[in-house]
């Protein structure tokens, strides 16, 4: 069997025996995480070396079968999801196994929805990731948390019904929901209706995806869900719903009208979540509203047809997962409110210039990795050589001075004056120190990383290779 | 290994080292030796120029490569140089009983790694790396002592980043069409691009490297944010901190779109050109700040607020584009570093004796500190740009090249900036060293020798290098043909000319002879008493000690009536504007995410995308 379907299967099957493994569960998830890692760098070498392959289920072919497209960017989605669980594996749980099984679900999910190469398929991975992202909100024992989970549930079904009526229209208008064959097909979607149907599936997808206007649980759940959760939903669970609008623009949607779409939601998105955050008074709720902000960049970096689009959003896409599940993590356990945060520079040093080193790399501070990503995406956008994407480069310009407004608040409250308080304790300083490292790694190897992104985006933006790969080489 | 590869090792290595041992009793004399070094070691690799370091990078197809040229070197030789001074003043007394030396000596010998690396960038990205560095590293500098320090120096980043960021587009904009970023590949690329773009390119480098330089409107946070700085920082600070701005717009300007294009340049439904339009904000920002600081009673901010209008100078000179008019240029930045670095050293020296800069608290210390004293009065002697030292004659250069390029009104502007200029140095030495002593300072001693002697060293080259400027023409030299002008013929005692050139040895000894007999007279012919300072009387009545009889309050309160309806602080109100629209927006959208009618938001939104779909 491929490594692609043991990559969904594994976990699956663990989340499963979970309950049969007895006093093993607690080690379950984490080596069942380890090994989704090293089935995706097997993978990886595999397709750098043989290239993109292509994986049909049950033996039917596409269009009539459902397959799976194995190619860079999603070994590096899925591989990043596999890390980012084993990271943020909870370590001390009162009930391991229902917590365990659920991020297993999501796991597998995860890398279903990277693999998938048709459009029923993502909506079917997508679905399991927000139910399992239901059950890890509600986790929380907070009571708060249990309000805010509900709220995100409703918006979350709302939304999905929403993108399934997008489906079920491309369905009616193009006979097909593979992606390949879709992309043949893109001329039936040209249309008024096609282009609702993308409208409704960017706007349901977009919920978890942090998307203006249907972002508004964002705030409020990663203010009182685990940081643990938070970070997984804020850093992997986003991520993955945009990678969906990622194949929609890229193979079906390249229409100038959905392009534009996509952008003024992502530019809303910067301008609505930097200037919430200028306002915003709690730390969780300020890296929620900048976690809405740096989506909209990456989703406006999408918005650009081509390689450039796609190398800039994969870059961003990447920082952010590295970053801001780290920063959640460092705020976790400190005082929400900014101003309480007073002197923890000194009583905390190492966990203070952490914060300070996933800020200024969020901020694009070089030579931090954030830099690179930063100046992908303004090329991304002025390579583009329309207004529109001239005036995106000017809101990201401003989006990003706001946000060096507020993070720089919170780094000069850190370092202000000295604090009586205990030393808070640093659950995630584990978690939170590998991302760290991580995020320096990425630093010192910027040519490497930024060499198999440029492969990774490349592959990626190839569609006539993509379609002849699926569809086995017969262009009607 | 070559001599750049080396220089560059050797900061590192200071910073490593004062940061390790930055509380270690000798760590500033540490710090002076290793500059010191850094020093000898620019000095050995002049021949060598430009040199191109062994060390490079390639990320995402671009290069990273770091070179120095001559225009570089220059600004890294008074960088060091005035490290050299800043950490030498703090070796002895003055540092022994403060606490944070170490962020002080790290912090300083990182700002001179920063800025060296900025100098020898050789690309867009590597001086975009370099310009980063060298924000955080005056950062770090400039929060030490905390409190008001902290929010000057946040005004500060908000403003660099904001700045960064424009300089950030502009570099993607390039990127975006030009196949490579070294500065060989965008000279080419800015010789082939239209006027719009090279306007918008010029217009958000000018806003990102102005904000360092405190070009007009984009200085508010300077004078602040210098003062605040522990003395020996401020006085590094003032001197080179601003012209790493200066250095980048060169960089732009002049070496990467090259003066004569933007003398090309047109400015949209006007008259004028590129050129003209950057000389007119540079005349702006030499006149206003300078009389702006007219109006100061703390030393500190007085001479912060003369940084940025001196830096209004260098920039005019440059872009003259004559030979004269930027050697002129270049030059003040050297005379400018060294008196604006002494300047600021005599006023801590004051505020260690006397704990305060304040002008309305301070007078008469001249009998107490007589080599303060010298080194004040030689030094804004240079500042505002008279005879016999080195501030005049880079100034003369100007107006000169001003006169002789026929800009007649640029060069009344800059007359107009020398005349507030010579006022309000006036104002300030006045205030501290001139007029009634005042009681609580009557015991007050001069600073050691620690303290007094960089600061003598440097009032001396001050002097020395206005009655020998081609001592420091010749530094200047690397640097104008570094940009591409030709070099300006110039001897020991100044510049050649073909209608009139300047030759200080001639003036200064005339000067001299002058003062000479002057004395003479003064000597001989002396029937004054010699009073104590506190022996005052007026009106026939005799007045105790602690009554303030000459004290200075409002000085030029006349002058201030008359100009002083001009000063509507017109851009801090821009400033406070712009802080209050961004706390409305951000009012605006937390309440939108607040008011959170979840479901109702996503209604909306597919009802609105359906209506401009199918509609």
């Amino acid at each position: 069997m491929n490594a692609s379907v043991l990559m969904i299967a594994l976990p699956l099957l663990a989340a499963f025996l979970l309950p049969l493994t007895g006093p093993l569960a607690r080690w379950v998830g984490p080596f069942a995480a380890a090994l989704n890692i090293a089935l995706g760098i097997s993978l990886w070498q595999t397709v750098a070396q043989e290239g993109p392959s292509v994986v049909v289920m049950g033996g039917f072919a596409a269009p009539l079968g459902i397959v799976f497209r194995v190619d860079t960017l999603a070994v590096l989605f899925a591989t990043a999801l596999a890390a980012l669980v084993l990271i943020l594996w909870p370590r001390t749980s009162a009930d391991p196994r229902r917590e365990s099984a659920l991020l297993l679900i999501l796991l597998a999910a995860g890398c279903g929805l990277a693999f998938s190469g048709d459009l029923f398929n993502l909506f079917v991975f997508y679905e399991l990731i927000a139910v399992a992202s239901y059950g890890l909100v509600a986790a929380s024992r907070e009571r708060l948390a249990a309000a805010a989970g509900l709220r995100y549930l409703v918006l979350s079904a709302l939304g999905s019904a929403f993108a399934l009526l997008g489906i079920g229209l491309v369905y009616a208008l193009a006979g097909t929901l593979n992606l390949a064959d879709l992309s043949r097909h893109a001329d039936a979607l040209n249309s008024p209706l096609g282009l609702a149907a993308f409208a409704l599936m960017l706007l349901g997808f977009g919920v978890k995806a942090e998307l203006f206007p249907v972002n508004a649980w964002v705030a409020e759940v990663y203010s009182t869900a685990t940081a643990r959760t938070t970070a997984l939903l804020a850093g992997g669970v986003s991520k993955l719903a945009l990678l969906i609008v990622l194949h929609l623009v890229l193979l079906v949607y390249a229409q100038p009208a959905a392009l534009s779409l996509l952008l003024t939601l992502g530019l809303l998105s910067i301008v609505s979540g930097q200037f919430a955050g200028y306002r915003a008074a709690d730390l969780p709720r300020m890296l929620a509203y900048s976690s809405i902000a740096q989506l909209g960049m990456i989703a406006a970096a999408f918005s650009v047809s081509g390689e450039a689009g796609v190398l800039a959003g994969l870059a961003l896409a990447l920082h952010h997962l590295i970053v801001k599940p780290a920063l959640f993590l460092v705020g976790d356990g400190w005082p929400k409110c900014v101003d309480s945060l007073a002197g923890l520079g000194r009583a905390e040093p190492w966990r203070a210039a952490l914060f300070v080193l996933l800020a200024l790399s969020l901020l694009g501070i070089p030579p931090l990795p954030g830099f690179w990503a930063k100046l992908l995406l303004l090329k991304a956008l002025l390579g583009m050589g329309e207004p529109a994407w001239n005036l995106a480069a000017a809101v990201v310009l401003l989006g990003t001075a706001i946000e060096g407004a507020y993070l720089l608040r919170v780094l000069q409250t850190l370092f202000r004056g000295t604090t009586n308080a205990k030393p808070a304790t640093f659950g995630g300083a584990l978690p939170a120190g590998v991302l760290g490292v991580a995020l320096l790694l990425v630093m010192l190897a910027a040519t490497p990383v930024g060499g198999a992104l440029q492969r990774a985006a490349q592959q990626a933006a190839d569609v006539p290779a993509y379609v002849a790969d699926t569809l086995g080489g017969s262009p009607q | 290994m070559n001599d750049l590869d080396l220089l560059l090792l050797v900061s590192i290595g200071t910073t490593a080292v004062l940061f390790a041992f930055g509380t270690w009793r000798w760590a500033g004399a540490l710090g002076t030796l290793l500059y010191a070094l850094q020093l000898a070691l620019l000095a050995v690799m002049r021949p060598e120029l430009p040199l191109a370091s062994g060390i490079g990078f390639e990320v995402l197809g671009y290069r990273l490569q770091w070179s120095l040229s001559g225009l570089g070197w220059f600004f890294a030789i008074i960088t060091v140089a005035s490290a050299l001074f800043s950490a030498w003043f703090a070796a002895g007394e003055w540092g022994q009983h403060r606490r944070n030396l170490r962020l002080l000596h790290g912090g300083l010998a990182l700002n001179v790694t920063a800025m060296l690396i900025l100098l020898a960038s050789d690309d867009l990205i590597s001086l975009f790396i370099g310009w980063e560095l060298v924000s955080w590293a005056s950062y770090l500098a400039m929060v030490q002592r905390g409190g008001p320090a902290m929010d000057a120096a946040y005004r500060y980043l908000v403003y660099a980043l904001a700045g960064a960021l424009a300089v950030l587009v502009a570099i993607a904009m390039i990127a975006a069409q030009s196949p490579a970023l070294d500065f060989g590949s965008v000279r080419v690329w800015f010789a082939s691009a239209g006027n719009g773009t090279i306007w918008t390119v010029m217009l958000l480098t000018m806003a990102g490297f102005g904000v360092k330089m405190g070009l007009l409107p984009l200085h508010l946070w300077q004078p602040a944010a210098y003062s605040e700085s522990p003395g020996p920082i401020a006085a590094f600070l003032g001197a080179i901190s601003s012209r790493m701005g200066l250095f980048a717009i060169i960089v732009v300007l002049a070496q990467l779109i090259g003066l004569e294009r933007l003398g090309n340049l047109p400015v949209a439904f006007s008259f004028w050109n590129a050129n003209e339009f950057w000389a007119w904000l540079a005349a702006l920002t030499l006149i206003v700040p300078t009389f702006i600081a007219l109006t100061q009673n703390d030393a500190r901010m007085l001479l912060a607020w003369h940084g940025i209008g001196q830096g209004g100078y260098m920039l005019l000179g440059i872009l003259i584009a004559t030979p004269l008019g930027v050697s002129g240029g270049l030059m003040h930045v050297i005379n400018y570093a060294c008196y604006q670095a002494a300047l600021f050293l005599a006023v801590t020296a004051v505020a260690h004796r006397t704990g305060t800069t304040d002008l309305d608290h301070l007078g008469g210390l001249i009998n107490r500190m007589p080599l303060t004293y010298v080194t004040m009065l030689f030094c804004i002697i240079g500042l505002a740009g008279l005879p016999p030292m080195n501030g005049f004659v880079s100034k003369w250069m100007i107006y000169k090249a001003l006169l002789d390029a026929q800009m007649p009104l640029l060069f009344v502007a800059a007359v107009i900036g020398t005349l507030g200029t010579i006022l309000s140095v006036y104002k300030l030495i006045h205030n501290t060293f001139l007029g009634q002593l005042r009681l609580e300072h009557a015991q007050v001693n001069e600073v050691p020798i620690s303290m007094w002697l960089p600061m003598i060293l440097l009032a001396l080259i001050v002097f020395i290098t206005g009655w020998m400027p081609g001592l420091f023409l010749d530094l200047v030299d690397e640097a104008v043909v570094a940009i591409g002008i030709t070099q300006l013929p110039h001897h020991l005692g100044g510049v050649d000319l073909g209608n009139g050139g300047l030759d200080m040895l001639w003036i200064v000894g005339v000067l001299l002879a002058a003062i000479g007999i002057g004395a003479i007279v003064y000597f001989l012919g002396n029937r004054s008493v010699r009073v104590g300072q506190f022996d005052n009387y007026a009106g026939g009545q005799i007045l105790t000690a602690d009554v303030p009889y000459q004290y200075s309050h409002q000085f030029y309160a006349g002058l201030l009536r008359v100009i002083q309806p001009w000063m509507r602080g017109g851009m801090a109100w821009g400033e406070r504007a712009l802080v209050s629209g961004a706390d409305f927006l951000g009012g605006a959208m937390s309440g939108l995410y607040r008011a959170a009618p979840a479901g109702a938001y996503l209604l909306l939104a597919v009802l609105a995308a359906l209506a401009v779909t199918l509609l």
